[in-house]
């Protein structure tokens, strides 16, 4: 189809669905987009049923009884998800400037993480064991709780998110 | 190509074993719209998807419905970890129990194996497309009605988040059928196959 309208989408036809193409819209800051499950306002809008949950990704000094080490793994999880979210919207989006810069700069945070979180406690990538403890003997991928497991099964470990 | 790094999408962590609740969520692991099947129709579909950048955007959502997977895991494994013989026998639990203990295995709610039966690729853009739209809605549903059923506020963080993804992908999917549409000839818009019809893209 040749045409676009103002939305960005083809023009309506019988017998074949449209959807407006989205337009970009001020994200949310990192913790509020983890939480919600959107980086874009605009992608997000009321559910009354879940409205009473609780945001793990926000401290409130009385509530929270994370340790350090799990705020850690919140603020990797934090970047690394408003990553897999703009990667969607740039597949789709791929020429948006604001998109772009942003991602430009998530890209970064992440891999500034990763190391620090490496050089702290342990590699979630085989790459931050080379950038984070650059200067270690060991190879350190099995250290560090599995994923599933955060309150480890082994002794030494627990605790961890 | 996938590499793996070593923590969830989304962080779990559940502190009360609730076996009834793990019986529940098991079904967006092997059940008819879980997350297996997500994963499994996006990455089977995009080999033959004539827009190349409809391709990139299945591998991408593909590849996220695999960490949707291991967060969904993750929860039944913690609700069931540190089962009592007595809670194995909560009403709902007690069969899964007899043939998998606590080990993971991808089925339905109701009992049901995974299969790929439960989704499909057919080798047509638009066939496929209005498929994995409908997907995410019937997963939206799940999700949703999980929600209404379950209280416990460290398994309803994850579910809640989970149900929006399913909102992003539609709308991804949504935008990804006005990509292809855009590609299309006119003077063939609805009677043909783009994927195997190759002549009726436009240049």
């Amino acid at each position: 189809m040749k045409e676009q309208n103002a939305c960005g989408c083809t023009p309506q036809t019988l017998a074949m669905a449209s959807v407006p193409m989205q337009e970009w819209c001020e994200p949310y800051d990192l913790a509020t987009a983890i939480y919600s499950g959107t980086l874009f306002p605009c992608l997000n809008l009321n559910f009354f049923d879940a409205e009473d949950i609780p945001s793990p990704f926000r401290d409130k000094p009385a509530a929270t009884k994370a340790t350090e080490h799990e705020k850690a793994l919140r603020e990797v999880c934090k970047v690394g998800f408003a990553v897999n979210d703009l990667t969607l919207y740039l597949d789709t989006h791929p020429d948006c400037p604001h998109g772009i810069k942003l991602m430009k700069e998530l890209l970064q945070q992440r891999l500034d993480g990763l190391a620090q979180y490496a050089g702290q406690y342990h590699p979630l990538t085989q790459l931050s064991i080379v950038t984070g403890i650059p200067n270690s003997n060991q190879y350190e991928w099995d250290e560090g709780p599995l994923p599933w497991d955060p309150f480890g099964s082994e002794s030494e470990q627990g605790g961890l998110l | 190509m996938w590499a793996y790094e070593k923590r969830l999408q989304y962080p779990v962590k559940i502190t009360k074993t609730c076996p009834k609740t793990a019986q529940l969520i098991i079904s967006q692991y092997g059940g008819p719209d879980g997350e297996l099947s997500a994963s499994m129709r996006y990455l089977a579909q995009r080999y033959s998807m004539p827009v190349k950048k409809v391709g990139g955007l299945l591998t991408d959502i593909g590849t996220e419905e695999i960490n949707h997977m291991e967060i969904i895991c993750a929860m039944v494994y913690q609700l069931t970890k540190n089962l009592t013989p007595e809670q194995a026998k909560t009403a709902g639990f007690d069969a899964y129990y007899v043939d998998h203990t606590s080990g993971l295995w991808p089925q339905a709610a109701a009992g049901v194996p995974f299969t790929s039966l439960e989704f499909q690729s057919k080798g047509d853009t638009f066939a496929d497309l209005f498929e994995d739209m409908a997907a995410e809605q019937k997963a939206r549903t799940v999700y949703e009605n999980l929600l209404r059923v379950i209280d416990d506020p460290d398994v309803r963080a994850p579910l809640k988040y989970l149900r929006e993804r399913e909102i992003v992908h539609f709308q991804r999917f949504g935008e990804a059928l006005e990509m292809t549409k855009e590609k299309l000839d006119h003077n063939n818009y609805y009677f043909f196959n783009a994927e195997f019809d190759k002549k009726m893209l436009r240049k």
